[in-house]
């Protein structure tokens, strides 16, 4: 008799691969059927609870490489990915790295870097709420030490860089576009910030100084530290205006002085 | 239509018919409030914020609420995810739940979670095993959690126990209440040949606190438990056995796939309601 670790380990195996039989020998099938066949429903199930996943993560990928295409590739996908998390909503991460090298896909060049801003959007769709900072507490903070302040992000915030436009594919591939216009390939390529701004998922366009500072911030840079990035990217860079905004609009979580 | 209340709706449920909560009916839920007693949600699915909490919340305002996990995975020799668990928590402070439910299953193995209610071996070794891990759980969160029948499509030969016997055993052991899916008893007789009726018999019914019902389909050579249907009429005969044998509980309306408009929701647990009140007018 097997022990219980064991039993659920050969479970696993024959669960998904079923070339892998050795746990049959310890199963019956339901009345009027044999283990196998059993076992077969489980497989059915844990597939399409994992295609379920990743449909619901990617469909702008879906409708990119079609529905049959998808579904072989999440199949393969799932067989060399294991779920890291009990919660099935978050199975699914690195399917744009496996994309870039899935035959019949690396030729499309930009995929991987659409599935990466697709699982950014639904992170932030899951990530948790955070309060709105207090800033008037800032009018506390003495002007010597304001560069050495350490602002946090919104917990959904997620930043990206991609040599294509991945934003206008994005776009172009939403369900209520049915605008079929190509995008332009060669148009050039996007860096974005990715946040839950109420309920909604916000992408953003932002420039290369921008992107530098918010990158330092996620960083845990000082505000200092930021700020010298940010103006290495670009020596015009207006960086209170950067901070106004920023925490405006919910960007900016929280900050801590050390 | 309800009157609104003015502050948050009681915690604990009523015994009467609630349905589950499904992203495409909160908006029509929150603006039509209709009269039904409860509603439940997937622990998981509101681990994170956003608009799934937010209508959550808004709903909580008019109903009691129940929290059932699907991926705790208390049957596995894993460790306990603590991320998982302190999401729940936190979770369960912020609704106030009147009950929160786990799976008497298994899902995880070393190094990936397979994220299914599989079928334990009903031995000693696994009834001790969970019974530790739900009193793990109940010690973390502070409080009873209630442990819901699975259904299943194989068992293991080496099964020394009756499903039934090692259910009410882990009731017994752990103090945990039971969440009685009637339709997983029902599937799994008919898979497994064996007489629903018993199963009812041999559970506690103090410790059954929740009944769940929903829809199978029928696969080749076994009934599978899709919660994509109306409730089989077999299954609205065993309720009212067990009703009978429980008096009325809070009995929820289950439907996961194939989801459809809230008024077929609404209905079934109009079925619901009816049966508890005919059983409760024959108790009285």
């Amino acid at each position: 008799m097997p022990s219980l670790r064991e039993a659920q380990a050969a479970f696993a195996r024959g669960l998904l691969d079923a070339s892998d039989t050795a746990v049959l020998a310890h199963l019956a099938g339901a009345h009027g059927m044999d283990a196998d066949a059993g076992l077969a429903v489980y497989r059915n199930s844990t597939f399409s609870n994992y295609r379920g996943a990743l449909r619901e993560a990617y469909p702008v990928i879906q409708r990119l490489v079609g529905e049959e295409y998808f579904d072989q590739a999440a199949d393969d996908f799932i067989r060399f990915t294991p779920s890291t998390f009990g919660d099935v909503n978050l199975y699914g991460a690195g399917f744009g790295d496996f994309l870039a090298s899935y035959p019949g896909a690396r030729e499309l060049v930009y995929l991987p870097d659409v599935a990466r801003l697709e699982w950014a959007v639904h992170l932030a769709f899951q990530d948790i709420d955070c309060e709105p900072p207090d800033f008037a507490r800032l009018a506390d903070v003495p002007p010597e030490r304001l560069a050495a302040l350490r602002f946090s992000l919104h917990p959904s915030v997620r930043l990206l860089t991609s040599p294509w436009p991945v934003l206008a594919i994005w776009r172009a591939n939403q369900p209520a576009c049915d605008d079929n216009e190509a995008v332009d390939l060669g148009s050039g390529g996007n860096r974005l910030l990715v946040i839950r701004r109420g309920h909604d998922v916000d992408l953003e366009l932002v420039s290369a100084a921008e992107f530098a500072a918010l990158a330092a911030l996620a960083n845990k840079a000082s505000l200092g530290d930021a700020l010298e990035v940010a103006h290495m990217a670009d020596p015009d860079f207006d960086f209170g205006a950067f901070l106004q905004r920023h925490a405006a609009v919910g960007t900016l979580a929280d900050f801590t002085l050390e | 239509m309800r009157t609104r209340p003015d502050s948050v709706s009681a915690t604990i449920l009523p015994a009467r018919a609630g349905i589950g909560l499904r992203a495409p009916h909160y908006r029509e839920l929150l603006d039509t409030l209709p009269d039904i007693g409860w509603l439940e949600v997937h622990s998981e699915n509101y681990f994170g914020g956003g608009r799934p909490l937010w209508f959550l919340e808004q709903l909580r305002a008019h109903y009691p609420v129940s929290l059932h996990g699907v991926g705790m995975s208390l049957g596995a020799t894993t460790h306990l995810d603590p991320d998982h668990l302190s999401r729940l928590k936190a979770l369960i402070e912020r609704i106030e739940p009147g009950l929160v439910s786990e799976h008497l299953s298994w899902g995880a193995v070393e190094g990936r979670h397979l994220n299914d209610l599989l079928p334990l071996p009903y031995t000693e070794e696994a009834l001790a095993h969970v019974c530790s891990r739900i009193m793990q759980v109940q010690d973390f969160l502070g409080r009873r959690i209630l442990i819901e029948n699975i259904s299943s499509y194989l068992r293991w030969k080496h099964d020394a126990i009756p499903e039934w016997e090692f259910v009410a055993e882990v009731a017994r052991r752990t103090g945990c209440g039971l969440l009685l899916d009637v339709n997983n008893i029902y599937v799994s007789a008919v898979n497994h040949g064996f007489d629903p009726r018993a199963y009812l018999a041999a559970l506690p019914a103090h410790r059954v606190e929740e009944i769940h019902l929903a829809g199978f389909d029928e696969g080749a050579g076994c009934l599978i438990d899709t919660h994509g249907k109306r409730v089989a009429d077999p299954v609205w005969q065993l309720y009212r056995e067990a009703l009978v044998r429980l008096d009325p509980r809070p009995t929820l309306i289950e439907w996961d796939t194939d989801i459809p408009a809230l008024s077929v929701l609404l209905d079934e647990a109009a079925m619901a309601q009816c049966i508890l009140e005919e059983e409760h007018a024959l108790a009285a």
